[in-house]
């Protein structure tokens, strides 16, 4: 009887697999970007930049970054991105920060006027499959007054047949981590617009399609480089 | 509609071929009963366009008790019940920095048990016996479990299987052989996509009969009819609609005259949502006919 007890406990045994590990290809190159979106600001005001610092997977990170502005008699800027308009004219603003590899920039330039401006964002493009899934469609990111949205075009089309679909706003192209999750995809076909809160039109550079039972991305479309 | 996922067809597919194979019922009294465990692992499956995309590596283990057993001499019982159905999936990691961006899980849990009734239309000693089979897939696995619920050891529905069966028993020179074809028709409940199914078996007594070689294509082909991701707007995860065709090979030792060791390997070479990889079944039976 001990001899059939071991043996059925080592069958079982011999059978029952740990969970192990699937390596994501995820590395992206460190980048850091001015998020504020800003066509002018009104003279004698002050308006406060925001920047985002993304490590190699894409994930943002805090950092020590260094605020300058080319023309400080138009715009002075203090080392917290807070930025005073002090006369008519226009100044570049610029934030670095050095990794221990390299030097990272972005600049915008912006004016001073007699109001502040914010930018209406709008950028087009299109998303594609990854996989041998359908998938395509062009898109419309853009703000509406204080709405963030993201409209696709009757071009769209995306299988029916995977599930558990997901549609992500990412900072990287090849993962989720650390991504916005927009929601389930529910419409396969046609026209149709996503309306988001609580992010800022800059914070994401790609949209990600992903299949959430099968752990896989679907596809993708890029917002900004 | 239920949830079902890419693990539970695969189970589908490469586990419930074994059931009721052939038109030929136990004798009155007589049976057979085998202890196996089936198992697959894959990373790849094919699509909805029938072409092979990744997944995240998946596994199914299943250690079942199969039986079949003569009522009469042309009515057998048969059941096929996955005592222990494990399935997990890895954890997804950054190639990056290995920090885990989603967690693997594992769950070990009944199957969904599959009872059957084979009737012989033909006579015993028939020259082409004929056989009618039902058989009830039962909900008995859990159908969703796991943090993003994509675990399951079964698809909560309930299937029923109107199958027939034909074939025929020769010689190839002294050695024993039989072919046998079936067709059936699987209809579903809770907007699952209803199925054609067939196949053949062609089997190979070597060895004085102490070694049986069976090859089989089984086939199914979905009527498509059922729910998608299109037409259900709750959040539950499901792929529906699959079908394949698939290939398998089983070698059957009888180690005393009744009591043999078995080992097999399928796989599909052609599919729509349905993993990408070969499954592999050993076991132990008693084969009360001999």
């Amino acid at each position: 009887m001990k001899n059939i007890s071991l043996f059925f406990i080592g069958f079982l045994l011999t059978f029952t697999s740990c969970v192990g590990d699937d390596f994501l290809e995820d590395f992206v190159n460190e980048s850091l970007r001015i998020t504020s979106s800003i066509d002018s600001i009104e003279i004698n005001t002050t308006f406060q930049f925001e920047k985002m610092f993304l490590n190699n997977i894409g994930q943002e990170e805090t950092a020590n970054v260094t605020w300058s502005s080319s023309n400080t008699d138009i715009i002075e800027i203090d080392q917290n991105g807070l930025a005073t308009a002090k006369q008519k004219g226009a100044a570049t603003i610029s934030v670095e920060f050095e990794t221990d590899t390299q030097t990272l920039k972005d600049e915008v330039t912006v004016v001073v006027g007699e109001t502040t401006v914010l930018t209406q964002n709008r950028i087009e493009g299109r998303v594609e499959t990854t996989t041998f899934y359908d998938l395509a469609g062009d898109f419309v990111y853009y703000e509406d007054g204080d709405k963030i949205l993201l409209e696709f075009g009757e071009d769209y089309i995306a299988s029916n047949r995977l599930p558990g679909l997901y549609v992500y706003l990412s900072n990287n192209k090849n993962s989720v981590a650390g991504a916005f999750e927009i929601g389930k995809v529910t419409t396969f076909r046609g026209a149709h617009t996503y309306e988001l809160e609580g992010i800022g039109f800059n914070d994401y550079k790609h949209i990600v399609y992903f299949c959430k039972p099968f752990n896989v991305k679907v596809g993708d479309g890029t917002i900004q480089e | 509609m239920k949830n079902i996922s890419l693990v539970f067809i695969i189970i589908i597919v490469f586990s419930t071929f074994s059931f009721a194979g052939g038109p030929w019922p136990q004798q009155k009294g007589k049976g057979y009963f085998k202890l196996s465990e089936w198992w697959i692992v894959f990373d790849q499956h094919f699509t909805d366009q029938g072409l092979i995309d990744p997944n995240v590596t998946t596994g199914i283990f299943n250690t079942s008790l199969y039986a079949e057993y003569g009522i009469t001499d042309r009515f057998t019982t048969i059941l096929n019940a996955p005592l222990l159905s494990r399935n997990f999936m890895n954890n997804l990691r950054s190639a990056t920095t290995e920090d885990i961006i989603v967690a693997g899980e594992a769950i070990n849990r009944l199957g969904d048990i599959d009872l059957g009734f084979k009737y012989g239309l033909t006579k015993p000693g028939a020259k082409i016996p004929i056989a009618l089979s039902l058989i009830l897939g039962l909900p008995t696995g859990t159908p969703v479990a796991g943090e993003l619920n994509n675990l399951q050891t079964g698809d909560g529905e309930f299937n029923q299987i109107i199958q027939i069966d034909a074939g025929r028993g020769f010689n190839i020179g002294k050695t024993p052989a039989y072919i046998s074809a079936y067709t059936g028709f699987n209809n579903r409940t809770k907007d699952f996509s209803e199925e054609f199914r067939y196949g053949v078996e062609f089997g190979l007594g070597l060895l004085n009969r102490e070694l049986w070689i069976t090859s089989k294509l089984n086939a199914v082909e979905s009527f498509k009819n059922g729910a998608t991701a299109e037409t259900v707007t709750s959040t539950s995860i499901f792929a529906n609609n699959s079908e394949f065709s698939s290939i398998a090979f089983e070698a059957s030792y009888y180690v005393t005259k009744k009591v043999g060791i078995s080992a097999g390997v399928a796989g599909a070479f052609r599919g729509e949502i349905i993993a990408a990889a070969p499954s592999y079944s050993v076991g132990v039976f008693l084969d009360l006919s001999r």
